[in-house]
């Protein structure tokens, strides 16, 4: 049992945050909430992405002396995916921020059940 | 030949510079996008040639394909950068003298930046790049919905953003699943390397990965926002969002389905997705009585139409879906924008403030009536022969249940058909209300609706002009083979 | 009803993932073109780190549009907050504690050292443009809370942030000019950990830590409330 949870805890821990994310989207009603589930959501994707990537015992891919050895290096991809990642991330978040700040000044609340002057 | 990096590269280039140009002369900055789009049209007029002999592949950075990004501008990439290039070169001078209030500047860079992503997302050949230049369209258009600032416009730009986001990480889990099971994130790679990996543990990343793209190309659970969003948007934004970016969505989707699954069990399922999403549309459209919301249920309807054609999967149908595809982007952008016009004059975007207006608009007015007619499917116009094709290549196909399914398609064709008449019959048959003087829309507007009439009724009277790169097209998808063997050598 | 629906959903959803992540064991090597770049990141891009040998040499297309995407959030966040009318009363801040306003004067130098420090050695140790770009705007963000009433110039933010985009397009025509691939690193590639190595690579993260300083601080100066 414990070595089942050693092998698979990160990958249960990024499934588990990002579940958490999109429960809290699809559940909560205040805006800032939401905006905070969007933000869980991306780093429980971008953990599940860095996990990927992992080799036993491996270190960090620079060669910072002249004599490192090549065998034992984690994957140099999904490390570079995830920068991008993170940078897409956090623009989508300054969006949101932006036009949460423009409904205040329109509506006066932030609960998304107030929020509904479009109809069918 | 011309490299086709350039038809990303120098709009990028010239949006960066906006800014820069700003500081010379105010006046010059909503000119640059119609400069960088005639740019692009002319490199891709100049690219079809090669390009319908054999994919032109160029890497990205002198290496060799999988270990450098390669872009892969076959017949579909310069069709599509093609449809790409007219639309935003006909709606930005059609914008010159539409956009005139907020931050100007700013709304002519995010137009660009939206425009270079849709041409970056049907020119890669790699499934990372994908997703960045997909977030590219996808980020701009969140911006671009709120352009206007009033209460509506917000309102459906943050719903969007919402589901758009949340679809955005179900796309880049399918991707990061994909990567870890064949280690390489090339197209045409993974595709070879298909068969290596049981049936079950392909299934799970393709549906993350198709229910990521869906949100943006508007299959039938996930449209929720599109309603919402094209209604609020300024006019030629809501051209753009119909007639480009869910079309690079359904692009984006029989890529993967096509290309890099080859996964033949899943065409039935298409064409009930689409079939469904059809019937949806057009019935949700008949019911509205507000003129953009009409518009854009019916986008949803269109769209169903061109996945249900995609799921045929034979030559035909995948040409007639592509033709649709062609007709849809011309005759919706004709409808937003005449509606554009028609709206600032009475304030209002309801049905019944438009009667009489023929005769205050009449060249808008014949505008959106072409518009109409194209989108129903008369014979002079090109929306004929795309739907004809469609149900040529369902009957070729010669099963009980692809008749029925025809049966379907022309029920959605008579609700069309029907509301379309309410709006024409309320423009030219009724008396209006308040005796105004004759106003017509300024001459850049007038412009560019006029091209798209022209385009219209040229492709719907000469089919010809466009067979044969749809052939070439259709066979691209098709035949998986080649594709990777073009690639990987 | 709906409960019970959602329930079997991510069941089954849960299900099928476990059987994927069952096919990609956590630890064991997955990778073909990972192995490849570490073998021969070194003497093909001359730079030691090879994350930034993927991010800037091998993948730079996907570079150039990560900082387009931070350029659209940028605009758009300014676009969303447009507004024609000057703000009639100027937002009274309550002047910070004393550690703060004296703190904030002495280290605003040295975190733009700092800043500047890891963008320019992202070839050689962790770090890069991105990395160095985020400090910089930590330490504008210092400022606006420590010292009120200063802000960063707009003029000023808005050219740095174009020639920074103009200069990763410029470096990749010149390559397409000089060695027919987009993007080529076609500058002398140097001796391996020293400073001025790695081809294109360094030019690039500095004009990227520059852009990425003023972007963030610009997002941050927008949305305190100056229009």
């Amino acid at each position: 049992m414990i070595d089942f949870l050693s092998h698979y805890i990160y990958y249960i821990g990024a499934f588990g945050l990002i579940f958490i994310g999109i429960f809290i989207i699809l559940v909560k009603h205040n805006l800032i909430k939401v905006i905070i589930g969007i933000s869980i959501l991306d780093t429980g994707v971008n953990l599940f992405l860095i996990s990927v990537g992992y080799i036993s015992d491996g270190t960090a891919p620079i060669f910072s002396s002249p004599d490192m050895k090549a065998e034992n290096m984690v994957d140099p991809v999904p490390q570079a995916l995830v920068l991008t990642a993170i940078v897409i991330g956090v623009a989508v978040l300054a969006l949101a921020l932006s036009l949460a700040i423009k409904l205040y000044k329109h509506y006066g609340t932030l609960n998304l059940r107030k929020i509904k002057e479009m109809k069918w | 030949m011309v490299n086709p990096v350039l038809l990303i590269a120098v709009p990028l280039g010239l949006a960066f510079a906006l800014p820069l140009f700003g500081f010379i002369s105010k006046r010059i900055e909503k000119f640059i996008p119609v400069l960088g789009m005639s740019f692009n049209l002319v490199i891709s007029l100049l690219l079809i040639p090669k390009a319908m002999e054999n994919p032109i592949i160029v890497s990205i950075g002198g290496g060799k394909p999988p270990f450098y990004i390669n872009l892969v501008a076959g017949p579909v990439g310069i069709l599509f950068s093609l449809i790409i290039a007219v639309v935003g070169l006909l709606v930005s001078i059609y914008s010159l003298s539409y956009i005139k209030k907020g931050a100007t500047e700013k709304y002519h860079m995010l137009y660009l930046f939206l425009l270079v992503g849709a041409t970056g997302v049907v020119l890669t050949g790699d499934i990372f790049n994908l997703f960045v230049f997909w977030e590219i369209l996808c980020i701009s258009s969140y911006a671009l919905v709120a352009y206007t600032g009033e209460k509506s416009g917000v309102e459906s730009a943050m719903k969007y953003l919402i589901q758009g986001a949340i679809g955005s990480s179900l796309l880049l889990i399918g991707i990061g699943m994909l990567y870890g099971l064949f280690g390489t994130l090339n197209m045409a790679d993974i595709a070879q390397n298909i068969d290596s990996v049981s049936s079950i543990s392909i299934f799970v990343p393709l549906v993350f990965i198709i229910t990521g793209l869906g949100v943006e190309a508007a299959v039938f659970p996930l449209n929720a926002w599109l309603p919402d969003a094209h209604s609020a948007a300024p006019s030629s934004i809501s051209a753009i969002l119909s007639g480009l970016a869910i079309e690079v969505g359904v692009y984006a989707i029989a890529r993967v389905v096509f290309t890099i699954f080859g996964a033949e069990s899943f065409f039935l399922f298409l064409c009930f997705l689409g079939l469904l999403t059809l019937l949806i549309g057009e019935m949700s459209a008949f019911s509205q009585n507000n003129l953009k919301r009409m518009l854009a249920y019916s986008s949803i309807g269109q769209i169903g139409l061109i996945v249900f054609a995609l799921g045929i999967a034979t030559s035909y149908g995948v040409a007639g879906g592509l033709f649709q595809i062609i007709s849809h982007s011309l005759s919706k952008a004709l409808l937003f924008l005449s509606v554009g016009y028609i709206i600032y004059r009475t304030s209002s975007m309801d049905i019944s403030s438009f009667e009489g207006i023929g005769k205050k608009m009449p060249i808008t007015s014949l505008a959106f009536t072409i518009g109409a007619f194209s989108l129903i499917g008369f014979p002079p116009f090109v929306g004929f022969p795309s739907k004809f094709l469609i149900v040529q290549a369902a009957l070729a196909k010669g099963e009980i249940l692809f008749v029925v399914f025809i049966a379907f398609i022309l029920i959605g064709t008579v609700i069309e058909a029907a509301y379309f008449f309410r709006v024409v019959q309320a423009i030219y048959f009724k008396k209006e209300k308040n005796n105004s003087e004759k106003k017509e829309a300024p001459i850049a507007a007038i412009i560019p609706m006029f091209i798209l009439a022209l385009l219209i009724i040229g492709i719907g009277v000469y089919p010809k002009l466009v067979t044969d790169i749809l052939d070439s097209a259709a066979s691209e998808f098709l035949k998986r083979a080649d594709f990777i063997r073009g690639i990987l050598g | 009803m709906k409960i019970l629906i959602s329930i079997i959903l991510l069941c089954v959803i849960a299900l099928g993932t476990g059987l994927v992540l069952e096919m990609i064991p956590f630890g064991e090597p997955k990778t073909k073109i990972g192995e490849y770049y570490i073998d021969n990141g070194v003497e093909k891009t001359g730079a030691v780190n090879i994350v930034t040998a993927v991010v800037l040499d091998y993948r730079g297309f996907d570079t150039l549009g990560e900082i387009t995407v931070l350029f659209i959030a940028a605009v758009g966040l300014g676009s969303v907050l447009f507004s024609s009318k000057k703000s009639d009363k100027d937002k009274k801040q309550e002047p910070a504690s004393l550690i703060l306003s004296t703190g904030c004067r002495f280290l605003f130098p040295l975190i733009l050292l700092l800043g500047a420090y890891i963008f320019v050695h992202g070839h050689l140790s962790p770090g890069g443009g991105f990395q160095g770009g985020a400090v910089i705007a930590s330490a504008f963000v210092l400022v606006y809370l420590g010292c009120p009433g200063i802000r960063v110039n707009k003029t000023g933010t808005k050219i740095v942030e174009s020639l920074g985009g103009l200069i990763f397009i410029t470096m990749g025509l010149l390559g397409l000019l000089f060695g027919g691939y987009f993007l080529l690193n076609f500058l002398p590639k140097g001796i391996a950990h020293t400073l001025l190595s790695a081809g294109i690579i360094p030019i690039i993260y500095v004009a990227i830590g520059f852009k990425v300083g003023s972007e963030l601080a610009g997002i941050i100066d927008n949305l305190i409330g100056r229009p």
